[in-house]
């Protein structure tokens, strides 16, 4: 059995762990209300974008369009989002479980694969993978995201779809169901699918300036730019409500753990005094 | 007529106004109630809102816009914008500042992509500066 200083010390530093991760639970949780309050921000955007998308379909302007241009893949664009740090349970590891499905399934089926990857621990991992092509890596996004943040990202995959240097683009992040399910998937970003919202009457009659193409461009832009945000935003709330279950948890066990050795240093103490008194009477009996 | 400046980060104003003057790509136009419906490109520049029929200038709400999608009906304005600033928070020393660094870091820059960065930076806050001295000159 452990002396009582041991176990007295271990007890003060098992405490001590104990007030990190509380904190960390904390702090992961009001980040988390946030976070969940930005994810519902971007619904109106592309709403309204999908509503003037719908519109051009109908006229017919997207079925030659180079976005929506759905051919047979054989290189495709993958961006991966995790997080920065870890301590989040296994949020990063599902992420990078379903990345490397994807790669296996790319390998199987003759796909050559390139990817972007948002994150530091993801980076990580992409780097460390043999044959992973990583064409972008970005790190330490601000907690409270621009949509210029991006910019870069959607750019590079944009233009690389335009030029046909790639077939598809596809996202893999961990979408927010609510605070107790989150989900690692996959979403395709390009080729844009086809719309199915039904048409806004107002905007029938609607001039389009400078042309259908210009603006429907635009619009395309934008409407992948939202989804590929909306994307972040979920991993940012997913992230942090993992973060802080897991620290909960960890808070919890550290409870555990400081009942259970609180209840053996007081056996040890019982255990030393009365080995005390059996000594004293042993001796005052020798005494006599 | 009713003005939806929606972003990606929310929506800004919804708010029945008189009349919006919007940086398109064919210059600036000035929308009254009654517009004949109308989808068109906008550019980083400064929308300004009259909020009642009489309001004099000095009354106008500015925002300092990135580019967008405008999407114009006979009762609704609608615009679709990556960032959208109000006037009110716009500092104009601080977007003198950022737009010097953006400067610098134009005439810096080493390739092609730090350029178009660059490039972006610098026309987001010349767009702002606009705004804070719109709104100088007009709320003396």
């Amino acid at each position: 059995m452990a002396s009582q200083q041991q176990l007295k010390s271990r007890i003060r530093s098992v405490k001590s762990t104990k007030q990190i991760t509380k904190a960390m639970q904390m702090v992961a949780a009001s980040k988390m209300r946030r976070a969940q309050e930005a994810t519902k921000a971007t619904a109106p955007y592309t709403q309204t974008a999908r509503e003037i998308l719908a519109h051009l379909a109908k006229q017919g302007a997207t079925k030659n369009h180079p976005l929506f241009d759905a051919r047979p893949v054989k290189k495709r664009l993958l961006i991966v989002i995790a997080s920065d740090k870890g301590l989040a349970g296994a949020y990063n590891s599902n992420v990078a479980k379903i990345y490397l499905r994807e790669l296996i399934n790319d390998d199987k089926e003759g796909v050559k694969s390139s990817s972007i990857a948002v994150g530091r621990k993801v980076t990580q991992f992409v780097t460390r993978l043999k044959d992973a092509e990583l064409v972008g890596a970005y790190e330490d996004l601000p907690d409270a995201l621009e949509g210029h943040e991006l910019r870069s990202v959607l750019d590079t995959a944009y233009d690389k779809f335009v030029a046909k240097e790639i077939d598809a683009v596809d996202v893999v992040y961990t979408e927010f169901v609510s605070s107790l399910t989150q989900t690692a998937q996959v979403e395709r970003l390009l080729p844009a699918g086809s719309i199915d919202e039904p048409l806004n009457e107002a905007i029938r009659e609607a001039t389009f300036e400078p042309d259908t193409d210009v603006v429907l461009q635009s619009v395309v832009y934008r409407l992948i730019g939202a989804q590929l945000f909306q994307a972040l935003l979920d991993a940012r709330a997913s992230e942090h409500s993992m973060r802080m279950l897991a620290m909960k948890n960890a808070t919890d066990n550290a409870s555990d753990l400081i009942d259970d050795l609180t209840l053996e240093m007081n056996k040890a103490r019982q255990a030393a005094i009365t080995q005390e008194l059996a000594e004293i009477s042993g001796g005052s009996e020798a005494m006599k | 007529m009713k003005l939806e400046l929606v972003t990606l980060m929310g929506v800004q104003l919804d708010k029945e106004v008189y009349e919006v003057m919007l940086p398109t790509a064919a210059g600036p136009i000035a929308v009254f109630p009654g517009h004949e419906p109308l989808v068109s490109i906008a550019i980083p520049g400064v929308i300004s809102v009259r909020h009642n029929k009489g309001d004099a200038d000095s009354q106008l709400e500015f925002f300092a816009i990135s580019g967008g999608v405008i999407e114009v009906t006979t009762k609704n304005v609608r615009v679709l914008v990556d960032e959208a600033d109000h006037g009110d928070d716009i500092i104009e020393a601080e977007s003198q500042a950022a737009l010097e660094r953006a400067i610098k870091l134009r005439d810096s820059a080493k390739d092609q992509i730090e350029l178009e960065k660059a490039h972006q930076l610098v026309d987001r806050h010349m767009v702002r500066l606009k705004v804070a001295d719109l709104r100088r000159r007009h709320h003396r």
